[in-house]
């Protein structure tokens, strides 16, 4: 079956197309696209991953047209981010 | 006895030619907004005001909705989709918005809180992210429709049209007869 992998910064953004087994996770889909040789930078045991932007384990098994994510963490802090803009209301 | 064997093998010879005419000669959906589909830009963006290009092209091929109702695709656009259906030309209507230079999305990465409803709101799944994780704008999806850009409630996505580069770079349209 057909699934895709994604990651994306902001000057460089992938989708990857692989074909994977039936019984397939999203762990095997990441292997297969070899987009972990492409950005080092990813480290799956920190990086959370997901599909269609909800956040999955990585031995979630995938379905026909997913698309495996690969997620960054956030740089600003939602909650001082908050404060600010009420301190600034 | 002979005479039910001959209705029998008629009729299943029959069945076997209309089963084959049906698969043979299948019409698939309406043609007309197939090819009204083909002309519209594929922004998804709503300012026709209708829920897709798709749910459009089916408004106009049914007469419901008129052909300049597309500011995305422009005044080029408009003319396209008048030589299709053979109509006259009309310019944009104003009330639909304006057209804009192509322009994809972009977020200001220090201020996003990875809230997702800029992903809600993209048509097309080019923001790439997850709740309480960096959201990214994958460049090559986004159709710059900016209906992420209202919903961000720290406004960090702005619109940049589209530098000219060797990968976005297109013949220019020809011009249509009588501009």
């Amino acid at each position: 079956m057909k699934v895709e992998v994604a990651y994306a910064k902001p000057d460089v953004q992938v989708i990857l197309t692989v074909n994977v087994p039936e019984n397939a996770t999203a762990e095997t889909a990441i292997a297969a696209s070899g987009i972990l040789d492409r950005f080092p930078e990813i480290d799956l045991t920190k990086d959370k991953i997901g599909i269609f932007s909800k956040v999955c384990s990585i031995d979630q098994p995938i379905k026909p047209g997913d698309r495996v994510e690969i997620y960054r963490p956030l740089i600003a802090d939602p909650k001082e981010a908050r404060r600010a803009r009420a301190a600034k209301k | 006895m002979l005479a039910v064997f001959v209705v029998c093998a008629l009729f299943a010879l029959l069945g076997l030619i209309l089963g084959y005419s049906a698969r043979r000669f299948k019409v698939e959906g309406d043609p007309l907004v197939d090819k009204i589909d083909a002309v519209l830009p594929q922004t998804q963006c709503g300012q026709c005001g209708f829920p897709g290009c798709r749910p459009y092209a089916e408004a106009i091929a049914r007469g419901d909705a008129d052909i300049n109702q597309c500011p995305p695709g422009g005044e080029e656009g408009v003319i396209a989709l008048a030589d299709l259906l053979g109509v006259e030309p009309k310019p944009l209507s104003a009330e639909h918005g304006i057209e804009k230079p192509k322009s994809v999305a972009i977020i200001d990465e220090s201020k996003c809180i990875g809230c997702t409803l800029c992903i809600q709101a993209c048509p097309v799944d080019a923001i790439l992210g997850a709740a309480k994780h960096m959201h990214t704008v994958i460049a090559s999806e986004c159709t710059g429709c900016e209906l992420c850009v209202a919903p961000c409630p720290v406004d960090c996505i702005r619109m940049e049209p589209v530098k000219e580069t060797l990968a976005t770079w297109r013949w220019p349209e020809p011009k249509a007869v009588g501009q």
